[in-house]
């Protein structure tokens, strides 16, 4: 990437040290490069995910003024950034010191390591820096073609659904290796080249007017549901436009790529997190460094009153994993966060990290120590993180109602939605649909319909969402 | 490089589009604003910055729980009550944030410029004693006129030394944008003059706990400001319902009261501790006042007009009053002060409806820079 600078001949020879050390140890990556940036330049390239070019989009300024804000204000800096690919990029901060770039590099090769071998990260798309500029390049010949004002607010819809994915389909679709995947992209991929047939890439592309489509929707058919993939079924069967289709498929594939990172966030950091504390301190650092390490690494991993550090968390689960006798390369391949927690915590765990169950209390607004034990401490990390800590909503009928409606659920597992933003993503969805969209839901363990044609919203109580919605209220009431 | 910055410009700049109601009004109705937290020996300071958050499918309220860590009993209330669950830990590996301390002089340098805050000008016959004049600091930006060439060279050198670049035998140091340092010219004037704050609060049973915590927010960033601004301050913090009384800081921001009202009280006491301890001809005297905006009787708000109008106002810089709204307050005391002494430019009313309205009527209190 032309992005970042090169690195000056000292941190070469060091990033070349640290990655014979790191291999030593075990470790096993796609070749890291690192790149090195100017601060104000890292809040650009951390606002854009860590991506050098993306899409248009005001968000991006959104998060950018945030980090920058924070920057200046000198209330938080980024430390590095990596990102999933092959080859692994990785930019380092010029501002930082020697013993802060060494730290960066070591825990650079852990991540670089897991995202290699990380089971969920397998059908990650890893050469994702080419993705994501050919994404951009798509959305700025589109805003080009029919206006930026009508292709961003499309693209706003799009985001805002991006969270209506199945975060465990990729690692399924590639074990079944199945056609369904490919069908989608296919759709896509016709849009694609009847867009570019019809619009030419060059000044031709300017040229208003209808045009034919080749890519038409197609019936869904039994097998596609029940889905959690719900943006997948959009982009499959609605009646969009044809770069309508391609934008909506361009956000699920970057859903897709994120999702992985969301899944495994403790135990990537904690990965991480425990082999730049290894290799720094076997070998790596000089004797005059290390207090200064030791001062960098116990901010990273520091706990405020009462929260949890996922740095912490996750060195702590792996160093009581090794001290238990597991494989810690193994643990790292085959788990999630939520089934390493559920391998790794048991009461020793719970009780040595001083973990606990907090709750608010309505009354002074403040949270309190509610419970000790391991067991119910557990439950609710597993809880919080099950489903990438998203609520689950599954589509199960795409004509539920006669008129073409498409029927969702909300799994409940005894956590409400917030019912008026639960209203406005309906009405996006309906909008893009083009016909009605229901939610089934509980709210505190009442059974509710929520309804949209695009523009109105009703509720209506109903018996059914009681079954199809399986909260904790109906299974306790049974 | 540089790149990054410049492409990042636009979407920024829409961005700011967007917050201003430039563009996509359909936007306007998710704008909201968070904030950035900071913090200050025990005290958590906030930066507010706009958000616009699309809806989604979320958790509702009677999820407020998560798992912890730290020590404390069962039952044991948590110090700080910002606690988040693993679940809201961020989305991207390997982007570590840090946090570091600011402290009080730059905090209140920041309000003055996210507010776009005036330098007080003290009232009297008091002179500023100013420094002004003088190029004797220096700074990482400047006009290429004011560089100083010494100072960037020796850290353009340093620099490359530091990087194994140095090579003796060509020694070429070639500086770049972070090694530029330039001269800056000091001249903030040194306020010699001293102030007293006066933070008079209703406490009666109409204000609860949220108009509180407007009320200390803004008292803190009141407090922040105009200490920057004035070498010698003092502050004096007085609560009243149907009688006032004189307390210290950490009862101001606890202290719980019910009953009925009578602001008068607090003007009279008010005054009396002017009288006695802050004479005007020697202080820059700023009586704030909140309140829920209920007041006993028409007589002793006509009796409050008559204490600001006569004796208050005359000695006082600025007199403020902001009115917290609350569910049972009605509001009336604003309006009979807008009524009675709107036309008087020494005094300033705010009404705030929720946290987001305190940047807000911070400025509008402090913007004449009296």
């Amino acid at each position: 990437m032309a992005t970042g600078g090169h690195l000056p001949a000292n941190l070469r020879q060091q990033a070349r040290i640290t990655e014979a050390a790191a291999r030593a140890v075990g470790l096993d990556f796609f070749d890291v490069v690192f790149e090195m940036l100017d601060a104000a330049d890292v809040n650009a390239v951390a606002a854009y995910g860590g991506f050098p070019v993306r899409y248009p989009s005001w968000r991006f300024g959104m998060d950018y003024e945030r980090l920058q804000k924070g920057y200046d204000y000198g209330l938080s800096k980024i430390y590095e950034l990596v990102i999933n690919n092959d080859p692994t990029y990785a930019y380092l901060v010029r501002s930082n010191s020697l013993m802060e770039q060494k730290l960066v590099m070591a825990h650079v090769m852990g991540h670089a390591d897991f995202f290699k071998h990380n089971v969920w990260f397998g059908p990650t798309q890893r050469s994702m820096v080419e993705q994501m500029g050919h994404h951009a390049a798509r959305i700025r010949s589109f805003a080009d073609a029919y206006g930026q004002d009508t292709v961003e607010r499309f693209l706003d819809v799009a985001l805002g659904l991006d969270g209506l994915i199945d975060p465990y389909l990729p690692l399924r679709e590639s074990r079944r290796a199945e056609s369904r995947r490919e069908t989608i992209q296919s759709r896509a991929e016709r849009a694609r080249t009847d867009f570019e047939q019809h619009w030419g890439d060059g000044a031709e592309s300017l040229r208003p007017g209808p045009r034919p489509s080749r890519s038409a929707p197609t019936t869904p058919s039994s097998g596609d549901l029940p889905t959690f993939d719900i943006l997948g079924f959009l982009v499959e069967h609605s009646r969009l436009a044809d770069w309508q289709v391609e934008i909506l498929s361009i956000v699920r594939a970057e859903a897709y790529y994120f999702v992985p990172q969301r899944l495994t966030k403790i135990m990537n950091e904690g990965w991480a997190s425990y082999w730049h504390s290894h290799l720094l301190t076997h070998g790596l650092l000089d004797a005059s460094e290390i207090v200064d390490f030791a001062d960098c690494h116990a901010g990273a991993t520091a706990v405020a009153p009462g929260q949890l550090n996922p740095y912490k968390l996750g060195i702590e689960l792996f160093r009581h994993a090794h001290a238990r006798g597991d494989d810690l390369f193994q643990l790292r391949q085959v788990h999630n966060d939520v089934s390493f927690i559920d391998h790794v915590v048991d009461e020793q765990f719970a009780e040595s990290n001083q973990l606990f169950v907090y709750q608010r209390n309505s009354r002074t607004g403040k949270n309190m120590v509610v419970d000790r034990d391991w067991v119910a401490i557990k439950e609710q990390l597993l809880r919080e993180l099950s489903w990438g800590g998203s609520p689950r909503i599954q589509l199960i009928e795409a004509d539920a109602d006669g008129e073409g409606g498409l029927l969702l659920v909300h799994k409940h597992e005894g956590r409400d939605l917030k019912l008026d933003e639960a209203g406005a993503q309906l009405k996006t969805l309906a909008q893009v649909w083009g016909g009605p969209v229901h939610l089934l839901t509980l709210e505190e363990g009442v059974g509710r319909r929520i309804s949209t044609d695009g523009q109105e919203i009703s509720v209506i109580e109903t018996a059914r969402a009681q079954d199809v919605c399986g909260g904790q209220e109906s299974a306790q009431a049974s | 490089m540089g790149g990054q910055v410049y492409r990042m410009e636009r979407d920024r700049a829409r961005f700011r589009d967007i917050v201003r109601g430039r563009l996509r009004e359909d936007l306007r109705k998710y704008l909201s604003t968070s904030e950035l937290l900071g913090r200050q020996g025990k005290k958590t300071i906030s930066i507010p910055i706009p958000q616009v958050e699309l809806p989604r499918f979320r958790y509702g309220d009677n999820s407020g729980e998560g798992v912890g860590q730290g020590p404390g009993d069962e039952g044991d209330q948590m110090d700080g009550d910002g606690a988040e669950g693993a679940g809201s830990a961020g989305e991207q590996p390997g982007q570590h944030i840090l946090e570091v301390e600011v402290d009080l002089a730059e905090l209140a340098e920041m309000l003055g410029r996210e507010l776009a805050l005036p330098n007080i000008q003290p009232r009297g016959s008091r002179q500023l004693h100013t420094e002004g004049g003088r190029y004797t600091g220096i700074r990482s930006q400047g006009p290429d006129s004011l560089r100083h060439f010494r100072r960037t060279f020796r850290r353009a050198l340093k620099r490359t030394i530091a990087s194994g670049e140095w090579d003796p035998k060509d020694p070429r140091v070639v500086p770049m944008r972070d090694d530029q340092r330039f001269r800056s010219r000091r001249t903030h004037p040194k306020p010699e003059s001293s102030a007293v704050i006066f933070h008079m609060m209703d406490v009666s049973g109409s204000m609860g706990r949220e108009q509180k915590d407007i009320v200390r927010i803004k008292a803190f960033w009141i407090d922040t400001w105009l200490r920057s601004q004035y070498k010698n301050i003092e502050v004096v913090y007085i609560v009243h319902d149907a009688v006032a009384k004189v307390v210290d800081q950490e009862a101001f921001f606890h202290l719980r009261e019910s009953g009925g009202t009578k602001i008068s009280s607090a003007y009279e006491l008010c005054l009396k501790q002017i009288q006695e301890h802050y004479r005007p001809d020697n202080w820059n005297i700023y009586p704030f006042h909140y309140s829920d905006g209920d007041n006993w009787s028409a007589r002793d708000t006509a009796r409050c007009v008559a204490l600001l109008r006569e004796e208050i106002l005359p000695c006082a810089n600025q007199f403020c009053y902001g009115q917290v709204k609350s569910a049972y307050g009605s509001g009336q005391f604003k309006k009979d002060l807008d009524h009675a002494l709107g036309h008087d430019d020494q005094i300033v009313t705010t009404a705030i409806d929720s946290r987001e309205g305190i940047p807000e009527s911070i400025r509008a209190f402090l913007a004449e820079g009296r």
